[in-house]
């Protein structure tokens, strides 16, 4: 049977009032309750009946003090309600982290940056999340907790698959660690979407490069939106690190990264066409990286 | 009338306040005590065999009221011309595209109306599907109607002049294969009603439709009762173009039966996803074109063999078919025209209407060929059109195309004219190249036709009452469902009366009271219902200037009526406010009941559907454009920069609104250039959001510049003709030819999407290579 839900399914709304209460209802509802922050996955989720089997819905929204986003001279620190917005307009990311802020500008309208979290972007772990590739070259740290205990995920083994975390159904993520750049590093995310807004990313590249009189001393490469999860492309990184910038090696690279992914076909994109897009995106971003003027540069839309 | 008081100023829109405050209320605001929800049971099948429905776990759900199957209907059916009567309310026997309604369920509210579609048991007999319309013709293919011989639903094969000469004396002849997309209309209010089959024998409904009148003879026959026991009412109507909103949908008779069953009103409402998933869209055509030229690139010959895929029914089919073909001889001259087309039957969603109707398929076809044609004589690409496009007519006299379409006016030419410096100068000094991104000009004429003519009711109507508070009464059958046609009505009565906008209270369709009407379809509301109103204004006028005459003792020739005074302008004494005239009017004596009626008389012979002779309209409107577009010749992204658009619509009569449409027309020709686009696996559409199946945003659009070249037709109030469908199908040629002159590649295939030109580009490259 076909059915367009205009309504919502049935499902107990709880609201705790703190960390410990949530982890409580979780870890009482084992599997059957769901966790929210802005909720601009999982309503439309709920809606299509995309999700199901869940009876409780478990907003974080009424917990006080989690929405920091803070800075210590070692790194930056994210709360679980951070909102994109916040993150896309925060003088400290955009100051020490430009590429975070960036992401976060390339995500859907103001309306739902102002309501989506970064938490939310990772935790729903879709592979075109456009914070997560960001996050992964800047070898962000994500903060878990549990009734039984705490533990801390790099991002890299953060996302398990489509839609799929390391997260156990009782665990809540209580912040993101991103600690300091190497010094001189610059990155940049690239998203490639057909309209100026509103469009989830084809493809999405985030290249943070630290050059040194001419040398690649550090490169790391993310991609978006090519695989099953988002995803750093080690062997392609691997092929500057170390070594003189030249167009071949750039190419080399470029072509790594094209390698280094396993996109598919869908509605969106036919696979070999993101392909050639990781290729021909890495090496543009790599290039306007390297370029003084693009320094603080911005993506495609922005008049790359 | 040498000067006018408020035609050709830029009244702001009569209802602009109350819809962006919110207070304007659209078919789903409505609800009525004790009402039920109805929500429709869909196929998951594109093509299958009903072989039962049980509703019985549904019907002892708590809440669930009535449940009602094809079968319900009697074996009715409908469809825009008494030989294409094949779509029943409800799928009967079989299901012809995926998600078609199998059954409608009222309950309580609608969580319980939505839990019980799940419960209703359907078992079905998956027959195979055809999705594509070239495949559905061949022998053998899965039949969609058993009426229909190689599923064709309509044909139609016109000859005129001498193609095969022209094309043997030809020295270029070019054919190509072009393709549109399976676009929509994108509204932002989905089809909802709220419908009340009163136990006494009345339907009463409140519904999203563009076209009342159409939906009201369509229940009046479902239902089997007189028209007068059928009532429609509208509300304000969130955008229509075409389409969806002309018709009556599943969901509109079931709210009707279920409520006759029940005895409740009955509301329903549709989600996006499902208005995008099953409602009609446009159809995607495949034009197979070849053109003619001489040496100098006068154009000689066209033929068009033209295949729609037209979905599981016939809906406005005909019409949209005949459009795709009258169209090709506008609005260039030409002495040789062949079309062979073929509307088919498939497992798809509906084709049918939606502005820039059929023209929009076979002008991108011929406007791109033309420049294929002069880039291989090494001519200009304005040069040739501006070359081939017809003169206007000198003043009372008629240019008659090969197929009899017949213009009184047409300013082809002139807009060409009007462009030629924002062309020249974006081709000639702005940068062809930055960075990765390729800079292309590309340029198109385009017509369309005003008011588009019906298989059976033609005309509008308006009546004008006078109250004796100096307001009037505007009483018409004509829908605003966006366009602004309230305001554009309001200000004719008013221009008439000599009275301010304000004074004219419009009334919305309520077909107990407004006089019939084909409603907001094809171009026809400002010209047709505006003669109506002129005419119905200009009644009400000389019986109030009677009154004053008699009043004053004078003659009525010597009464006037202007900026809200009564007046003889040769006596400073006799003069009155219009309200307080009205007044002497309405209360002395006997009390005259002022009131004016008209209708319009504008473009009355029928259509020429098969001999494909004659006018499809009364007036035709032509644009020229241009469209400056970047190429991203690695990514194949589109920075669509500016577009300037010389729109002969012949008098505008308000600039604000007209100048809101012709661009409303070009941004979602943009669209269908670019973006838009069903994605289709075997019936079903994979893209049924606006996150995935992508118009233009706000940031999307290009710098616009207008320019207006006044034509003054007869055929229209004021010299009005239509506004914004020409601009719709003048863009996807102009942007598609930009995007050739950026990147040297033809885009044949609607929408022309990053994936497309960089397919393209390497495709040319490879050529290169081999070379
Ligand atoms: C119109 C529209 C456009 C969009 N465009 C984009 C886009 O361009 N790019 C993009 O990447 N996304 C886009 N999104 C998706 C979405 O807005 C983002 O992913 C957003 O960041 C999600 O944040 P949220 O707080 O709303 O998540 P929620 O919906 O609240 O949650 C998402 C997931 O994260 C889990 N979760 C949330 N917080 C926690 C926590 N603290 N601990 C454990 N699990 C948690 C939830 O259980 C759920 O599985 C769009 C969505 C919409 C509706």
């Amino acid at each position: 049977m076909v059915t367009f839900y205009r309504r919502l399914p049935k499902f107990d709304y709880l609201a705790p009032q703190s960390i410990e209460e949530a982890l409580a209802l979780l870890s009482r509802y084992q599997g059957s309750a769901k966790v929210i922050a802005g909720g601009s996955d999982v309503v439309p989720k709920l809606k299509r009946r995309a999700m199901k089997g869940i009876d409780y819905i478990v907003d974080l929204k009424g917990i006080s003090g989690l929405d920091y986003i803070s800075y210590d001279g070692a790194g930056l620190k994210l709360g679980p309600l951070a909102t994109v917005r916040a993150v896309e307009r925060s003088d400290v990311v955009l100051e020490t982290f430009p590429m975070l802020a960036q992401a976060a500008e390339s995500m859907a309208s103001p309306q739902v940056r102002n309501r989506g979290t970064v938490v939310g972007n990772i935790c729903n772990a879709v592979p075109s999340a456009d914070m997560a590739p960001s996050l992964l070259t800047l070898d962000a740290k994500v903060s878990v907790v549990s009734e039984k205990g705490s533990r801390t995920v790099a991002i890299q083994d953060f996302f398990t698959g489509p839609t799929k975390t390391v997260l156990s159904a009782d665990e809540i993520v209580t912040g993101i660690e991103i600690p300091n750049p190497p010094a001189n590093s610059r990155g940049k995310y690239i998203k490639l979407t057909p309209r100026r807004a509103m469009d989830l990313a084809v493809v999405g590249v985030a290249v943070m490069v630290t050059p040194e009189n001419g040398i690649c001393k550090d490169l790391r490469i993310a991609l978006g939106a090519v695989s099953p999860t988002p995803i750093r492309v080690a062997q392609a990184e691997s092929i500057l690190k170390g070594n003189k910038f030249s167009d071949e090696l750039i190419d080399q690279v470029a072509e790594a990264a094209a390698e280094g992914c396993r996109p598919i076909s869908d509605h969106r994109a036919s696979a070999e066409y993101r392909r050639d897009m990781v290729r021909v995106l890495t090496r543009r971003a790599i290039r306007e990286l390297l370029s003084d003027e693009a320094a603080s540069a911005q993506g495609f839309g922005k008049g790359a | 009338m040498a000067e006018f008081s408020l035609i050709g100023k830029s009244v702001p829109r009569v209802d602009g306040v109350e819809k962006v405050t919110g207070k304007a209320g659209y078919a789903a605001d409505f609800s009525l005590p004790g009402m039920l929800w109805c929500k429709l049971v869909r196929s998951p099948y594109a093509h299958a065999r009903i072989v039962n429905i049980d509703a019985s776990r549904a019907l002892r759900l708590p809440g669930v009221k009535a449940v009602v199957t094809g079968k319900d209907f009697g074996g009715w059916t409908w469809g825009w011309m008494p030989a294409t009567r094949d779509e029943p309310p409800v799928a009967v026997d079989k299901v012809r595209y995926w998600a078609e309604a199998v059954a409608g369920i009222a309950a309580i509210d609608e969580d319980t109306a939505e839990e019980a579609c799940d419960l209703v048991d359907v078992e079905y007999e998956e027959l195979p599907g055809v999705f594509d319309p070239e495949e559905a013709m061949k022998d053998g293919a899965p039949a969609v109607h058993d009426y229909a011989e190689n599923n064709i639903s309509v044909q139609y094969h016109w000859n005129f002049g001498d193609v095969e000469k022209a094309f043997a004396d030809a020295y270029i002849v070019r054919e190509d294969r072009f393709a549109t997309s399976r676009a929509t209309k994108g509204y932002i209010e989905p089809p909802a009603t709220l419908a009340y089959y009163d136990p006494s024998g009345y339907i009463t409904v409140r519904a999203a439709k563009q076209s009342p009148y159409f939906h009201y003879r369509h229940l009046a026959a479902c239902f089997k009762l007189p028209l007068s026991r059928v009532r429609v009412i509208q509300p304000y109507i969130g955008g229509g173009f075409g389409g969806t909103k002309n018709d009556s949908l599943a969901g509109d008779f079931c709210a009707v039966l279920l409520s006759k069953m029940t005895g409740k009103p009955v509301k329903y409402v549709e989600s996006m996803e499902e208005e995008l998933t099953t409602s009609r869209r446009r159809h995607n055509m495949i034009t197979y074109s070849k053109m003619g030229a001489t040496r100098d690139g006068i154009i000689t010959a066209i033929q068009h063999k033209v295949i729609a895929d037209g979905g599981g029914y016939t809906a406005v089919g005909p019409l949209s078919l005949y459009l795709a073909g009258f169209g090709t001889t506008l609005p260039y001259k030409l002495d040789n025209f062949k079309y062979d087309g073929y509307r088919v039957f498939t497992n798809n969603p509906m084709g049918a209407a939606m502005r820039g109707h059929g023209v929009t398929h076979t002008r991108f076809a011929a406007e791109c060929q033309m420049d294929m044609i002069a880039d291989e004589l090494g001519m200009d690409r304005l040069e040739i059109r501006m070359k081939n496009s017809i003169d206007n007519p000198a003043p009372g006299t008629t240019y008659t195309t090969i197929n009899g379409v017949t213009l009184k006016t047409c300013g082809m030419k002139e807009a060409f004219r009007q462009v030629a410096e924002p062309y020249w100068h974006e081709r000639n000094e702005l940068p062809k190249k930055e960075g990765n991104i390729s800079w292309g000009v590309g340029v198109s004429g385009a017509p369309y036709l005003t008011g588009a003519r019906q298989m059976g009711h033609q005309a509008c109507a308006a009546i004008i009452r006078l109250c004796e508070d100096g307001t009037v009464n505007l009483i018409t059958g004509a829908t605003d469902c966006g366009q602004g046609s309230d305001t554009v009505l309001a200000m004719i009565a008013a221009e008439e009366l000599g009275i301010p906008v304000s004074a004219v209270i419009s009334q919305k369709v309520d077909t107990s009271y407004t006089p019939a009407d084909p409603g907001s379809y094809g171009s026809r509301v400002t010209v047709l219902g505006g003669q109506a109103v002129q005419k119905a204004a200009q009644e009400v006028k000389k019986q109030l200037v009677e009154v004053a005459a008699q009043t004053w003792k004078v003659k009525p020739e010597d009464v006037d009526i202007r900026d809200g005074m009564v007046f003889v302008a040769s006596d400073p004494d006799k003069q009155m406010p219009f309200d307080r005239m009205a007044r002497v009017a309405c209360y002395s004596g006997t009390g005259a009941v002022i009131m004016g009626t008209g209708y319009s008389t504008y473009g009355l012979e029928p259509l020429g559907m098969e001999s494909g002779y004659g006018n499809a309209g009364v007036s035709y409107s032509f644009t020229a454009q241009t469209a400056r577009v970047g190429v991203d010749l690695e990514t194949g992204q589109l920075t669509t920069q500016s577009f300037t658009i010389a729109s002969d619509c012949g008098r505008m009569l308000n600039p604000l609104l007209a100048e809101g449409q012709i661009e409303g027309g070009a941004i979602q020709g943009l669209g269908q250039a670019i973006y838009e686009d069903f994605i289709m696996d075997k019936g079903r559409t994979l893209n049924p959001t606006f996150v995935d199946y992508k118009m233009p945003h706000s940031v999307d659009i290009p710098e616009m510049k207008l320019i207006d070249v006044e034509t003054n037709d007869p055929d229209g109030p004021y010299g009005a003709k239509e506004a914004s469908e020409a601009s719709h199908v003048s863009t996807p040629p102009a942007v598609i030819c930009a995007i050739h002159d950026a990147a040297g590649v033809w885009i044949k295939e609607q929408p022309a999407t990053p994936e497309k030109i960089v397919k393209a580009l390497k495709e040319k490259a490879k050529e290169k290579a081999q070379k």
